[in-house]
């Protein structure tokens, strides 16, 4: 549920830049975030939706650049990425890992916009 | 036409939650923010704590909830001051949230704020209170799984109590996966194994604490 508050802090972010640069309508919103970070993309674009309406951000598509999670393992020293983290290293098998990205938090990158 | 804007939406958040760190730091106001799922066992802990602490600092509670005064009630009975947030559905608490419950206290006869979040292990995590740090409570009924499948809270809480240890011989809790994953989430979380029902473990945890709170009022 914290979509709802993050969409409408998206909202508030792009109606100060929309005052700042006078543009009437949002086309997309490109956002990141990392894949541990624990967002749900289709939970925030139907959040984005029902709050856009009436605004310059109504009908506007949000796109997603998800930042891959990464884990560096002690054992073979090398970085690699995973989809799920279970603390074991999918390379060597090594218990010894740390995550090193992943957990990125959400961020507007940028607005294409008329 | 493209705008680059490169911000963190929580932006607005993050600045209130800095506010109300000014605000701490003015009365030297020692903020911890506990999150865990629900029923893992904050409020326990929070007794636990104030009972354990209350001779040494005077202490105040803020209970997050989605509706209810069950746990502030409980808070009251120790005669410490406490004030109910009522989410109204929310998920988590908020800059905004600890902002407008602070007027209830003198802040000037706090050295010590537990901020009790609300029962979640998403939300909680993302939202910057203005807190000194995040601790986490993760009880053993909840399986061993928590780590990896709620990462975030892992790798943003300084401490982790694993609670409910006393049940350990009916549940099937693999303790070492929990902390081996929780390290490799976070290398430098402090983690206590304790029971908020029969007291153990809860000196050390106590103790940490004590030298961070003396550590920040000096």
């Amino acid at each position: 549920m914290h979509e709802l508050y993050l969409a409408e802090s998206i909202l508030n972010i792009i109606q100060d830049y929309a005052k700042r640069d006078g543009f009437k309508k949002v086309n997309s919103v490109m956002l990141s975030y990392g894949r541990f970070s624990c967002m749900e993309p289709k939970a925030l674009q139907f959040a984005f939706e029902v709050q856009a309406a009436g605004t310059a951000a109504e009908g506007a598509v949000l796109e997603f650049k998800i930042m891959p999670a990464v884990i560096h393992c002690f054992s073979c020293e090398k970085d690699l990425e995973i989809k799920t983290h279970t603390g074991i290293c999918p390379g060597c098998g090594g218990g010894e890992v740390m995550l090193t990205a992943g957990t990125e938090e959400l961020q507007i990158l940028e607005m294409d916009v008329d | 036409m493209k705008v680059t804007v490169v911000k963190n939406v929580l932006d607005a958040n993050d600045r209130i939650a800095a506010e109300n760190r000014e605000l701490f730091d003015r009365h030297k106001i020692y903020v911890i923010n506990l999150m865990s799922s629900p029923g893992a066992g904050k409020t326990s802990l929070v007794e636990r704590t104030i009972v354990a602490l209350r001779d040494n600092y005077r202490i105040a509670v803020i209970e997050g909830d989605i509706q209810d005064t069950y746990d502030a009630d409980r808070i009251a009975k120790l005669d410490i001051p406490v004030v109910q947030i009522n989410t109204g559905g929310g998920c988590h608490i908020d800059g905004n949230m600890i902002r407008e419950a602070l007027p209830a206290f003198d802040l000037s006869k706090i050295d010590f704020l537990i901020v009790e979040n609300v029962g979640n292990l998403v939300c909680p995590a993302e939202f910057k209170i203005g807190e000194n740090v995040k601790i986490m409570l993760l009880s053993t009924p909840e399986g061993a799984d928590k780590p990896s499948k709620y990462p975030l809270m892992f790798q943003e809480s300084s401490a982790l109590l694993i609670n409910k240890i006393d049940l350990m011989p009916y549940v099937d809790f693999d303790l070492e996966k929990a902390k081996r994953d929780s390290l490799a989430l976070h290398k430098d979380l402090k983690i206590f194994e304790v029971s908020c029902k029969t007291a153990a473990g809860l000196d050390e945890w106590i103790a940490w604490l004590t030298r961070r709170i003396d550590a920040f009022k000096k």
